[in-house]
Formats: C-alpha cells, structure tokens, sequence
C-alpha cells in the first residue's frame, strides 16, 4: 500500500515537472484554433472554404499578414459572442488576432500591469466609453488622430470622435460600435394596449397601463425587468431623465419623489422573477414575460429566433422627454502596444462597413458609421435597428450618457441608484428619507472623485453637485 | 460516539441520521439542478414554470462550451498548473514541516506564526505589483507564474499540516533506526517519510484542491494561458443561463470524481479509518 502511494507520489512529480517543460505556448494555441474552427455547424464550411481561397491568395506578391495582434475587451464577453468574434467577424482579418474577452476590472489591471512595467502582449484595447479614462488618466494610451480621417471618411458623427478625446486634443479611442436599451413587446400583448396608446411612442403611464391592462385581464404579472441585470442603466439613463431631466444633479428633487412613487406603483405588474432576471430574452422566450426593458445585446436572440412574435420598441418617455442612454464602444491602443501596424490595421478592419455590418448581425451591437441594412441582416435586427434610430431620433430625446471619471469607482454610482431601488420599491422604505440618505454618497463619490458632471445634467466646474 | 449521543438515544440518533440527511441533501440538490440542467435542450431551461424532473435529454449545450475557443486548452493548463503547485509545495513545504515537528529552536513560534501570516495579504492588492513583476521578469502569461503564485499561497497549510503529520510520526522509530545503523537521511528517508506518506497524500490534495479552484491569481497574471476557473470566471460572468449551467457541471465534475479517488487519504488526514 505504502509503495503504492510512494509510486503515485513520485508519479505526479515526475509527471507535474514533465507537463512544466513541455509547455510550448505558440504551439498550444494553434491546436486550440482549430478546434474553434469545429465549432459552429454551418458557419465552418463557409471558413474551411475561405482559408482555401486565402493560401491562394498568400502565393500572389503582395502577401499581407499582420501577425499575432492581441485584442483585449470588455465587451462581447458571453461565449456565444466571444465565439462569434473569433469564428466570423475577426476571420477574415489578414492576420492572427487573439480575442480576449475580460470583466472591467481585470482589464484594466491588465493594461495598467503591461504600461507599468514597460512592455506587454496586447495591442489593442475594445472598451466602453466610460471604462477609458483612468487608462487616459495614467497616459497608458497612444493618440490615434491619425486614424481620425479614416474613421470621418466612413461616416463616423463628429460628436462619437469628439468623446474618444477626453476634453484633450489627442484622440484616445476610435469608435467602434453603439448598443442602447429599447423595449421588446410580444405580440400577444398589443390586444391589451391602453386605448390611444401609439406603442412607438409610449409616455412611462401608458406603458405602466399596458401592464395593468395584461394583468387584469389574464391574471399574470407579464412586464419584467433585469433586476439582476443592468437594472441600475434603468434607473440612471432612462426613468431618472425621463422625468426629472438630469441623473445626478437631481437626485433628490421633488420630481423624483414623484418619479420612485411611479416606479413603486409599476411595480405591482412587473413579474416577481424579475429579481433574478440578468437577460430579458430569456424570460420573453419563454413568454414568461411578454413587456421587458433591457440592453440591444441582451434581447437579440428573442428577436432572432422569433422576429415574427415580437416588437421592437423605444423606450417611453416622462415628463421631461425621452430619457435614452446610447453605449459607445471604442478602440485604442495601450502605449506598449507590441504590434502596432497589425492593431492598426485591426482597427481600420474592424470600422469597415461591411464587418460593422457583420458585427451587428452576429453579436447585436449597432454601427458607428453611416451603413446601409442589405436585405440579408435578419429581420429581427433590423426591427432593433429601426427601434434604435427612432428612440435616438426622436424630438424629445434625452441622451444619458453612462457614468464619466468615476475611474476605478464607476462601480460605486451603480451601488447607490440599486440601492435606492431596492430600499423604496423592495423593501417600502420612506422615499424621502432614502433619497436624502443615498443623495449623501452619491455626493461623497463626486466629490472624492472630483468627476464634473456629464449628460444629462448639466456641465458643472468642478465636481458635479446634487441639488 | 457515546458523547455525542446521550441519554435519550433513540432520538438523538434520529435527529442526527435527519442533520446528516439535510447537509447532504443541502449540497447534493444544487448538483443535481446543475447536471439536469447542463443535459437539457435551452427551451427547457428558459420554459415556466421549471420542473423539477428532467424533461428531455440533450448534450448541445455541454458540446458547445466543450468545443468553445479555450476551454480545452484551459483544462490542460489547470491540470499543469494543480500538479507544478502540488509538486513544489511538497518539497518546499515537507522539510519545513518536518524542521518545526522534530527540531526544538530559537523563535520556533514566531517563525510559525510568521509562515500563518502570509495568508493576511490579500491578493487582490498585490495583484498589479505582481503582474508588473512577471512581465518584467517574462514570467508573465506562463503557468509557471500561476503554479509559483499558487505555491506561495499553499505553502502556509502545507507547512502547518505537515508538521502535525511529521509529529504524528514517533520521534523513537527514527531514532531506532539510526541505532540499527542508519543515518539522519536514511532514518527519514526508510521510517519517517513512508510512515508520514498518507498524511503527505492528503496535504497534497489540499494543494491541488486549492489551486484547481483559485482564480484571482490565475486571472490578473494571464492572458493566453488561462486555466479553468479563471477562463470561467471572465466568460460565464455574462453568458445566458445555459452556458453558466454547462460551466458549472464542467467544473463541478473533476473536483467530484478526485474526491472519490482520495477520500481515503482525506479520512485518514481527520483519524477516521474507513473499512
């Protein structure tokens, strides 16, 4: 028995040391890109196919391979997108692109690490808007003007190149694509619509009576929300704009007492599962809800497996408009970038009409730049599309932008409008006294962080202040 | 047994057979909603109301995570990473374990008590200045780097529980042996070692144990080279549910099917001998 341990002991040693020196990494991950090249049924005929015609092509003169270029990002994380970048929208990208998908913090960890010390292994940074500045903040970022020209050629809105700079006169990021939050309906609900209700253009009370219409008349809560999702985008660039016209500067305002006594008695209708609700698509799938509120990229697959039985709506508005939040995703380069042609090049790639076109029908994320839709892009995002433009278009809109400057603490901002959720709707606290209480962190934070304020309130010298 | 049970036997029994039903049951129930659910067709999962009872039978979900970029190649890093951390945890460890059960010196305690506070810095702090550290020193992106972090916050258990193995171990068998003719080395080598071996076993499957599941360390100090859980970690985070149900069952199994195979040492580890 003893020998027998010993054996197996000294086994793994021997075994563990082995594994330790035959790590040779180039070649571990070629193996693995072959298996992702098994992975999608249909979609791996059409790249066993393509590679073919590119070794063709490599014998011509003028082979372009950009290399290895590492492409690190906050978003298109879920596997199924992650997937999708890696199998059909980086495919065709003259060179090898790594796509790491990672959570905010280990991103930046990540980037601030590789700057710190000098040199790294990533060439280029995927992020939202708001998760930059700290990045711009430490100088970890190369100025991109020279590939503003390129990205105006195209048809990207001043106003998006104008965000990548930060108030500076270097440009930090590209725009890459947008995502917002719109409403999806399922059909079987337009019979119980509020009378002169136009479900392009619904108020918040209407909406809120689309609910109770449903739920008179079947029984069953059918409105939900990501409770445990993205609940707080909610709170902060719709219903908080819509009806007081500011996010954070009125906080505490009488408007908004009116606005927290709305949401509670919305809340009546709005399904009890919604507490553990992350995707809407799920639950509108299963028709467990048949109203949701959610980001673009969390409803695409009800749209995509059922374009016919739902609705693609704008968001509602108050009193003050139509409160929106548009999601900007850029792309930069870290100044340790090791390939700076290749990740160039990947940018210039990734911004092309055709695979902006691709990356929208693949992970739902919208253009930034002028496209036509070719009847191809699936009926279900076109639906999403039109909803997209209609909300952002429509004249009494309200642009939210997500947090900006709260660096590592833009976590914090999210915290304090949950809990102030939470407190008023979950558990009936006084909600005059739960807005003066959250009013006070939510002051601490912009002071400490010295954060001015961004749309929708007002520009403010100095850290933003709540009225 | 006779001090856990008094007086009124029949009862105190009963009550401790339904205690050991409801932990059991309170660890076995999430499994078994993980394994249904990783083995069913989406529109099960997402169907409602949910059942409790397996509805249908399928492996799309578990396939594709199977097939996704990575995680195959994350397994083996895991593998490599548990077994380099096992591997340098015990010879690091061992003699120390074995220098605190059998020599007698000065600041004994204080050396003791030092090793124990190693576990007080939390890792999360450390993280940029490690990662900066690895890539200067190329280590970066390297299981090497996760299996060295990983035996660093080994060592302070395997240190401790070791110790005690080694004092379990009969200070006169060694010095028995030396006046049968051996030396310092072959006393240890002959007597202590194979005697302390279950008790090694079991350190060791603490060791791989923590490495197999820890993931800030494995996260912040790779990119390429993910292992298991630190490639999880980052995907699952904002993947539907039947990605996340696939994951868990992934992850789930090889921690399952090892205690099985090491149970025994495990018992022996507690003093409780298994028939």
């Amino acid at each position: 028995m003893r020998r027998r341990v010993l054996l197996v002991l000294t086994a793994t040693l021997l075994l563990g040391l082995l594994a330790a020196c035959a790590t040779p990494t180039p070649q571990v991950i070629k193996e693995t890109v072959v298996v992702t090249k098994e992975v999608p049924v249909e979609v791996t005929k059409i790249v066993e196919v393509t590679k073919v015609v590119e070794k063709e092509v490599m014998v011509t003169p003028t082979p372009v391979d950009y290399g290895k270029v590492a492409f690190i990002s906050t978003q298109c994380v879920p596997v199924e997108e992650a997937e999708k970048m890696r199998g059909v929208i980086l495919k065709d990208f003259p060179g090898e692109v790594e796509f790491i998908p990672a959570d905010y913090a280990t991103f930046e960890d990540t980037v601030m690490a590789e700057v710190k010390a000098g040199k790294g292994k990533i060439s280029v940074i995927g992020a939202l808007h708001g998760q930059f500045p700290t990045l711009v903040a430490a100088g970890a970022l190369q100025d991109l003007s020279h590939l503003v020209d390129m990205a105006k050629e195209r048809g990207t809105p001043d106003a998006f190149i104008e965000l990548g700079k930060y108030g500076t006169d270097k440009q930090y990021f590209i725009p890459w694509m947008q995502a917002t939050y719109i409403l999806a309906a399922n059909k079987k609900a337009l019979d119980y619509l509020p009378e002169g209700a136009d479900p392009e253009n619904l108020t918040w009370e209407q909406f809120r009576d689309w609910a109770k219409n449903i739920y008179e008349a079947t029984g069953d809560k059918k409105l939900g929300f990501p409770v445990n999702g993205l609940l707080h985008r909610f709170l902060e660039g719709y219903i908080y704009p819509s009806y007081t016209g500011g996010m954070v500067t009125t906080f505490k305002t009488s408007e908004a007492v009116e606005m927290w006594k709305f949401i509670k008695d919305m809340w009546q209708y709005v399904h009890p599962e919604s507490m553990s609700y992350e995707f809407m698509q799920e639950p509108l799938l299963s028709e467990e809800v048949w109203l949701a509120w959610d980001h673009t990229a969390r409803l695409i697959n009800a749209f995509k497996e059922r374009p016919d039985d739902f609705l693609a709506l704008p968001a509602p508005s108050g009193p003050k408009g139509k409160g929106f939040m548009p999601v900007v995703v850029g792309l930069a380069m870290p100044v340790t970038a090791p390939n700076q042609k290749g990740g160039e090049a990947l940018i210039e790639y990734l911004t092309r009409p055709e695979v902006q076109i691709t990356t929208l029908r693949e992970v739902g994320f919208f253009p930034m730049i002028k496209v036509d839709y070719p009847g191809y892009v699936a009926k279900g995002i076109r639906l999403q599309g039109e909803a997209v433009s209609k909300q952002a278009a429509a004249p009494d809109a309200i642009p939210a932008m997500l947090p900006v400057g709260l660096g590592p603490r833009s976590g914090e901002i999210n915290k304090i409008y949950r809990d102030a959720f939470t407190r008023i709707v979950i558990n009936n606290e006084d909600i005059e006294t739960v807005l003066k209480e959250e009013a006070e962190k939510l002051q601490t934070l912009m002071n400490e962080t010295g954060a001015p304020c961004w749309p929708p309130d007002p520009p403010s010298k100095g850290a933003c202040q709540v009225k | 047994m006779r001090r856990l049970a008094p007086p009124p036997r029949l009862v105190g029994r009963g009550t401790m057979y339904l205690m050991a039903l409801l932990i059991a049951l309170w660890i076995l129930i999430p499994i078994y909603l993980i394994t249904m659910a990783a083995f069913s067709p989406k529109d099960v999962i997402y169907s409602w109301p949910k059942s409790l009872m397996p509805q249908s039978f399928s492996l799309e979900t578990l396939l594709f995570f199977l097939n996704a970029y990575g995680v195959l190649a994350s397994v083996r890093n895991s593998v490599i990473v548990a077994l380099l951390t096992l591997a340098l945890s015990l010879v690091v460890g061992a003699p120390a374990g074995y220098a605190l059960a059998r020599f007698i010196f000065r600041g004994k305690d204080v050396y003791r008590l030092m090793i124990l506070s190693t576990r007080a810095f939390p890792i999360v702090i450390l993280s940029i200045p490690l990662a900066v550290a690895f890539i200067r020193w190329n280590l970066y992106d390297t299981v090497i780097s996760v299996a060295l972090v990983h035996t660093a916050m080994a060592l302070p258990t395997t240190i401790l529980v070791t110790s005690s193995v080694f004092i379990g171990v009969s200070k006169e068998l060694e010095e028995a042996a030396m006046v049968l003719g051996c030396n310092r080395l072959q006393a240890f080598t002959k007597v202590a070692l194979p005697l302390a071996l279950p008790g090694l076993a079991a350190s060791a499957i603490f060791t791989f144990v923590l490495s197999w599941n820890e993931v800030f360390a494995a996260t912040i100090l790779t990119l390429y080279n993910r292992t298991l859980p630190a490639h999880l970690f980052v995907q699952l985070a904002a993947s539907p549910l039947p990605f996340r149900f696939a994951g868990g069952f992934f992850i789930l199994v090889p921690a399952i099917v090892f205690m099985f195979f090491v149970r025994r040492y495990l018992f022996n580890l507690w003093g409780i001998t298994l028939k």
